[in-house]
């Protein structure tokens, strides 16, 4: 198999099956959450809960809590860093909106490359970062899987490679290139099976914490 | 309760998993961030203490049993069984090192209520059989005597007869009709008997109408604690068997944290159907007297004070403004703690960790926590409305030499109620 | 000659003495009810009440450990509740209400306080001996008050 031809099978094919694949996982994690079902709260309620709910989609985003603030203070900036620079990467690319554009039929303006390069960069120096803080850290290095290690290597991979792809570095282009979107695909494979879910399933979570609390009349 | 086993206890714990369960589970990415909330991590820095470690074998489970790749795993044998052993070793997490605050709940960043986790892990180690002695013991109690402290009728009776002579009226019990229905905590029956005055002085002043049941006057609920819904939904029925006969408007929660959660939040859950009463907190109800203009004081402590938040009546129960309200009556020099409210740290002895003679050492290291705050604040008395609190408070306070008077919110208003009968006598 | 036969004649005739002559007569209530308590802190409190020249700090010193006395015998929440050791917490906080520091004192003075407390401390030891009996000690406490007021 030639580099064009392996750029080809992961651009064509590869990418279509990761995709159904993606979509088919998500619907089936949604399906194992909510068929679990909850029941329903019997309790004479300060109110529905229901605008706390949204309201906590917002606020987590922040901390409300001082002591944590303070001694969290790397995991928060580098999160907030790493998730943004990821942002700019995947969606404010041209050639990657372009991408969407035949998946959705509609695009949007991108920001220019030289920001999406820097973006990038920062994303994987903050990722590295991370990584370190997560075998360093006591608490985390107590709580962390071999799946935290994968999740952060499929999250890491497509930035790096793009990067590469980006710069023309070490190897033929189409190989880059081709290596970049298959990395891509491996994210979009094990994203539904992973902790990747977080993604989607956080602002549910928030909400479930902002209602469960609103309904007691606590307001976050 | 019946037989305890490891399958007893994986059924129990599986039939706690629900829709939040599974997408809390499925939104943590082990970020760490519920350690620093917890205090009995900061105050011990044991990692294992993390929050959500406390409901890992939990989580095992549920990938186990309701996903699919957690289902194709354990067919090939590839996922890891949860033990006996295991089990035994979270009994320390998820007991000792738990008073159910609830803080962790507030800062996680993808929004997992860990503290809702939690309790719905302890069904299934209550069931498995490893929850602590001490919690079995008063469970065992609560559910034979009718209190998890062996507090008996004769004993409450023979407390309200010393109110009575001391207030010069009578302490109703068993009246048809009454508009309140007074529960009591074993802890103030014994500890501080002082609390039974305080109300009846202060009924008597608002001039409502209210009572004791001499069938359901307890109102704390071992069940809760140690996780087990089937002793939590015994006692609460008795309440509400003894509610009914008496045909009551209003139930009051004593000042006791997990006992307002028990009867307010989870009891309706608990007999699966709502109650034809309300169930409010005594300072919710006095509150409400305040409001209505039914509570007069006079005169204010010279005091500087604060108030320390009991976790279930605060950030689990959403009783925030009205012990400020109150407070404000009596009290010029009121200061906030740093972190009040919602935001309050915990006593450290909560949510059945008194009750755990393991967790004995463990809940004044985590006290530590609260000595901080007070060391920030140079005050010269601590208000709270949790006895369980002020109990665990004023220990940890004589531990480490400190000289902070603690009283309860509802005696500290009674002495100042404007006594219309003064001239008497 | 004073003769006291109710609550509000008693609570009267304390409130009526000086500070020094409320613990000495508290100090003699706690007296009363010492036996259900076996501790060397509630006997120091009792010496330094009654001693109307107690210096501030020796008063602190009682106060404290009386203090300490009482946490050492409650009953934990959720713990089986035993009464003889909960009459022994009555009787360590009578004995720390005769001894607190002015700050420190409640509303209607340490020789109200101790008398409420060694009630509850004897109504305690009554409940575990499981009888029927009747506490004596709101009577006994008017006579050592009566005899306090006669001399």
């Amino acid at each position: 198999m030639t580099a064009v031809d392996f750029l080809l099978w992961v651009r064509g094919p590869g990418l279509t099956i990761a995709s159904i694949i993606f979509v088919l996982g998500m619907t089936l994690k949604f399906f194992e959450i909510f068929m679990l079902g909850r029941k329903k709260n019997l309790a004479e309620l300060r109110g529905s809960g229901v605008k706390e709910g949204f309201k906590t989609i917002v606020t987590r985003s922040g901390h409300v809590d001082t002591y944590s603030t303070r001694h969290t203070k790397f995991t928060h900036i580098a999160g907030w860093v790493f998730h943004i620079g990821m942002f700019i990467a995947i969606f404010l690319l041209a050639p990657h909106i372009e991408i969407f554009k035949t998946f959705l039929g509609f695009g949007w303006p991108a920001l220019p490359t030289p920001i999406v390069d820097l973006a990038t960069v920062i994303s994987m120096i903050t990722l590295l970062a991370i990584l370190f803080h997560r075998i360093t850290n006591p608490v985390l290095k107590y709580l962390s899987v071999g799946q935290d290690y994968v999740v952060w290597a499929l999250t890491f991979l497509p930035l790096l490679t793009g990067y590469m792809a980006y710069h023309h570095l070490f190897f033929r282009y189409e190989w880059v290139l081709g290596v970049h979107i298959l990395s891509v695909c491996l994210l979009l494979v094990f994203f539904p099976f992973t902790k990747l879910t977080h993604a989607f399933t956080l602002f549910i979570s928030r909400w479930y914490n902002g209602m469960m609390a609103g309904e007691k009349g606590v307001q976050q | 309760m019946s037989e305890a086993t490891l399958e007893r206890g994986l059924k129990a714990l599986k039939e706690q998993i629900d829709t939040p369960i599974a997408l809390f589970f499925s939104s943590c990415t082990h970020c760490g961030m519920c350690a620093t909330a917890c205090l009995f991590y900061t105050e011990t820095e044991n990692p294992a203490y993390t929050p959500i470690n406390k409901v890992e074998p939990m989580r095992r489970l549920w990938e186990q049993e309701y996903t699919l790749i957690g289902r194709i795993k354990k067919a090939i044998g590839m996922s890891k069984p949860i033990t006996d052993e295991e089990l035994e070793e979270w009994q320390e997490y998820c007991y000792n090192a738990c008073s159910l605050c609830g803080r962790c709940t507030m800062v996680c960043p993808v929004g997992n209520d860990i503290t809702y986790m939690i309790r719905k892990m302890r069904e299934g180690m209550a069931a498995a059989g490893h929850a602590p002695e001490g919690l079995i013991g008063a469970s065992k109690r609560a559910v034979k005597i009718g209190s998890p402290m062996g507090v008996k009728l004769p004993a409450l009776q023979a407390q309200a007869r010393h109110a009575e002579k001391d207030l010069g009226m009578e302490i109703p019990f068993d009246v048809e009709g009454a508009e309140y229905m007074m529960l009591m905590s074993s802890m103030e029956i014994m500890n501080y008997p002082e609390y039974m005055e305080a109300v009846a002085k202060i009924f008597r002043q608002a001039g409502k109408t209210w009572t004791i049941s001499s069938e359901a006057f307890e109102a704390t609920n071992s069940g809760i604690q140690i996780g087990s819904s089937d002793i939590a939904r015994e006692l609460v029925s008795r309440v509400v068997t003894a509610a009914e006969k008496l045909k009551v408007k209003t139930v009051i929660s004593p000042e006791c944290g997990h006992a307002y959660t028990a009867i307010r939040w989870e009891g309706p859950n608990l007999i699966g159907r709502k109650f034809p009463f309300h169930v409010k907190h005594i300072l919710e109800v006095l509150d409400e007297f305040r409001a209505e203009g039914l509570l007069k004081t006079e005169g204010f402590e010279e005091a500087r004070m604060t108030f320390h938040d009991p976790c279930q009546l605060v950030r689990r129960g959403g009783v925030v403004e009205q012990p400020r309200n109150l407070l404000n009556m009596v009290s010029k020099d009121f200061v906030e703690m740093k972190d009040h409210g919602i935001m309050n740290w915990c006593c450290g002895a909560g949510g059945g960790v008194s009750a755990n003679e393991d967790a004995a050492e463990l809940k004044m290291q985590a006290f530590k926590r609260k000595k901080s705050q007070l060391d920030e604040l140079n005050v010269d008395t601590l208000v709270t409305a949790c006895a369980n609190c002020r109990i665990q408070i004023e220990e940890g306070l004589e531990e480490n030499e400190m000289d902070i008077p603690v009283v309860g919110l509802t005696e500290m208003l009674a002495e100042h109620l404007v006594e219309d009968n003064k001239t008497e006598g | 000659m004073t003769e006291i036969t109710n609550e509000t004649q008693f609570k009267q005739g304390l409130q009526q003495l000086s500070l020094a002559d409320q613990r000495a007569v508290g100090a003699r209530f706690v007296e009363h009810v010492i036996s259900l308590a076996d501790d060397e802190r509630i006997s120091f409190a009792i010496r330094v009440a009654k001693n109307k020249d107690a210096a501030e700090d020796e008063l602190a010193a009682a106060f404290k450990s009386a203090k300490a006395a009482a946490l050492d015998c409650y009953t934990r929440c959720g713990a089986d509740a035993d009464w003889s050791e909960q009459a022994g917490y009555f009787v360590a906080r009578a004995a720390s209400a005769i001894v607190a520091p002015e700050k420190d004192i409640s509303g209607d003075g340490p020789a109200w306080t101790a008398a409420m407390n060694s009630r509850m401390a004897r109504t305690c030891s009554i409940i575990d001996a499981n009888t029927d009996a009747e506490s004596q000690e709101t009577g006994q406490q008017y006579r050592i008050l009566e005899d306090l007021l006669n001399s």
